[in-house]
């Protein structure tokens, strides 16, 4: 399988402090990888590097082929879409001009304003002016701006954090098209479930250091504890640890016909989460 | 360069610069300083000085300043990282605004020449020295605005450029000896060397004013390459 963004001993600091650690992973051409980990980890600064914001201080770097050292060059930035803390809009000016911008900056036909436009649910507001929007409505320009020449990789840093549901679940779904028409989504998120929902594969980054990296399921079942949780037609509520000594028990509960249900323990992404970056989960 | 990159950055500037209420009163400055000019003058001939007072005012008010506080807002704002993240090249940009600049400051400069009376003006030399003027005073207004990296501080920048610049000739009425070294110094200042050129027709002058422009190049690249990274 082909890769599109290829990362090796990837090092970032900024003066004395050190913000990326020795990180290598690949992402795959067509897999949507979310990059995961609390505030301050460095999801931000790898997105910046990889979109040439930033320069590594040492490690190699690839995506789409090309070299960091090429990040800048016009070929590279035609076939990337970028949405990140350093995203903003004219606010003098309409969502459309806004958008129509972008379309003749990136060489595409106007018609696409309006494809974009139905994607992110702003069709009706197109002519406002964007001092006028709210925080999600600004976010979904932006997002709209960064996909409007359907780039071969996109890279979405937060890209769903003012949405309600609503506008969440329909950002979802146009990038799950837009992942199905052959886009690389490299995205950040603290919201769990958009990475359970979203994610072929999710990284943990933890203080500048890659964790664990796998599909969520596998990450889920890694982080389980194993245990049956069993509930009898009594209504008692058992957990069995799923060691060898408990066969028998098991056996015997289902042979004596009190079983009502029996559901393996797997953690969801938010509790692997916590268990991979060491911190507790206050109850 | 690529023309259809330019044009979008043209358009999209000149629709923000007529919504921008701060920027569309600039033009008139030299405009009104014009009519003030003709009015106290009775009639009268101004002198050549006075002339290219009106210029620089031009070139400083409306050039500069409007440049300045185009590229501190996108600087500020973060829209010009967009721009960069964009294929669009350097030049593109820079191209795209400058000739929303242009339009404005000589339509401005035009109006009002053509009322302090614009005959002077008119021959080859003259005419070379007012594009290089433009030229300098555009890029001073691009590497100030990136400089200092918001519109509110641009303020700091726009009464110096002012004076130092627009209002060279000025010095002669501050009652300064025109062998003291401040008079020595603002001598070599463009527009005094605009002055030269239309006194003496001395090709030296141009090429004094070209070489600031030069400068004033070096300094706009230097920082609109720190704009292009967060490094
Ligand atoms: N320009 C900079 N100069 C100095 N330190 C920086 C700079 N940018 C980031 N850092 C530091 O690098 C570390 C990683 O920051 P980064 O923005 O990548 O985190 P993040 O994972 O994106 O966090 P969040 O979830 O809050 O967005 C932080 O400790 C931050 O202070
Ligand atoms: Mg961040």
């Amino acid at each position: 399988m082909e890769n599109s963004i290829e990362v090796s001993d990837l090092h970032k600091s900024f003066g004395k402090k050190t913000a990326i650690k020795d990180v290598s992973f690949h992402v795959e051409k067509g897999e949507i990888f979310g990059l995961l980990g609390p505030s301050g980890s460095g999801k931000t600064t790898t997105i910046k590097i990889l979109t040439g914001e930033l320069t590594q201080t040492h490690g190699k770097v690839t995506a789409l082929g090309t070299d960091a050292s090429r990040f800048s060059t016009a070929d590279y930035k035609s076939k990337i879409g970028i949405l990140s803390d350093n995203s903003s809009l004219y606010e003098r000016l309409s969502i459309y001009d806004n958008l129509k911008l972008f379309c003749k900056l990136y060489n595409v036909p106007l018609k696409q304003i309006d494809v974009m436009l139905q994607e992110v649910n702003l069709h009706e507001e197109r002519q406002t002016t964007v001092s006028k929007l709210s925080k999600g409505m600004k976010q979904r320009v932006m997002l709209a701006k960064a996909l409007i020449h359907k780039p071969e990789l996109v890279f979405l840093d937060e890209p769903t954090s003012a949405l309600d549901p609503g506008n969440m679940a329909h950002i979802h779904r146009s990038l799950q098209k837009l992942n199905e028409a052959g886009t690389t989504i490299f995205l950040t998120t603290h919201n769990m479930e958009e990475a359970t929902a979203l994610c072929d594969r999710v990284a943990f980054l933890h203080k500048g250091e890659l964790q664990e990296l796998d599909c969520p399921s596998a990450l889920r079942y890694k982080y389980s504890t194993h245990a049956f949780h069993v509930e009898t037609v009594q209504g008692d509520r058992l957990v069995i640890e799923n060691v060898p000594e408990n066969a028998n028990r098991m056996k015997e509960l289902i042979g004596n016909g009190h079983v009502k249900s029996i559901h393996t323990d797997h953690p969801t992404l938010g509790q692997v989460f916590l268990k991979v970056t060491g911190e507790e989960l206050v109850s | 360069m690529n023309v259809q990159r330019i044009h979008a950055i043209f358009e999209k500037d000149i629709k923000d610069f007529m919504k921008n209420m701060m920027l569309i009163t600039m033009p008139f400055i030299p405009i009104v300083l014009s009519l003030m000019y003709t009015r106290f003058s009775d009639g009268g001939v101004l002198p050549i000085s006075m002339l290219y007072i009106i210029v620089g005012a031009t070139y400083s008010a409306v050039t500069s300043s409007i440049m300045m506080t185009m590229m501190a807002e996108e600087n500020e704002k973060k829209t010009l990282r967009g721009l960069v993240q964009s294929p669009a090249s350097y030049v593109d940009i820079l191209v795209g605004k400058s000739l929303v600049v242009a339009l404005v400051s000589f339509t401005s400069l035009l109006i009002s020449l053509l009322i302090v009376g614009i005959d002077p003006f008119l021959n080859l030399k003259d005419v070379i020295a007012l594009l290089l003027l433009f030229i300098f005073f555009l890029l001073l207004g691009i590497g100030i605005g990136l400089f200092s990296k918001s519109v509110a501080s641009t303020s700091a920048y726009i009464m110096p450029v002012m004076f130092l610049f627009g209002f060279t000739p000025m010095i002669e009425a501050l009652g300064i000896g025109k062998e003291s070294a401040v008079s020595q110094v603002a001598n070599v200042f463009p527009l005094m060397q605009a002055i030269h050129v239309h006194e003496n027709n001395s090709w030296v002058s141009l090429g004094i004013i070209a070489l600031w422009s030069i400068g004033a190049a070096v300094f706009a690249y230097i920082c609109f390459k720190k704009t292009t990274t967060d490094d």
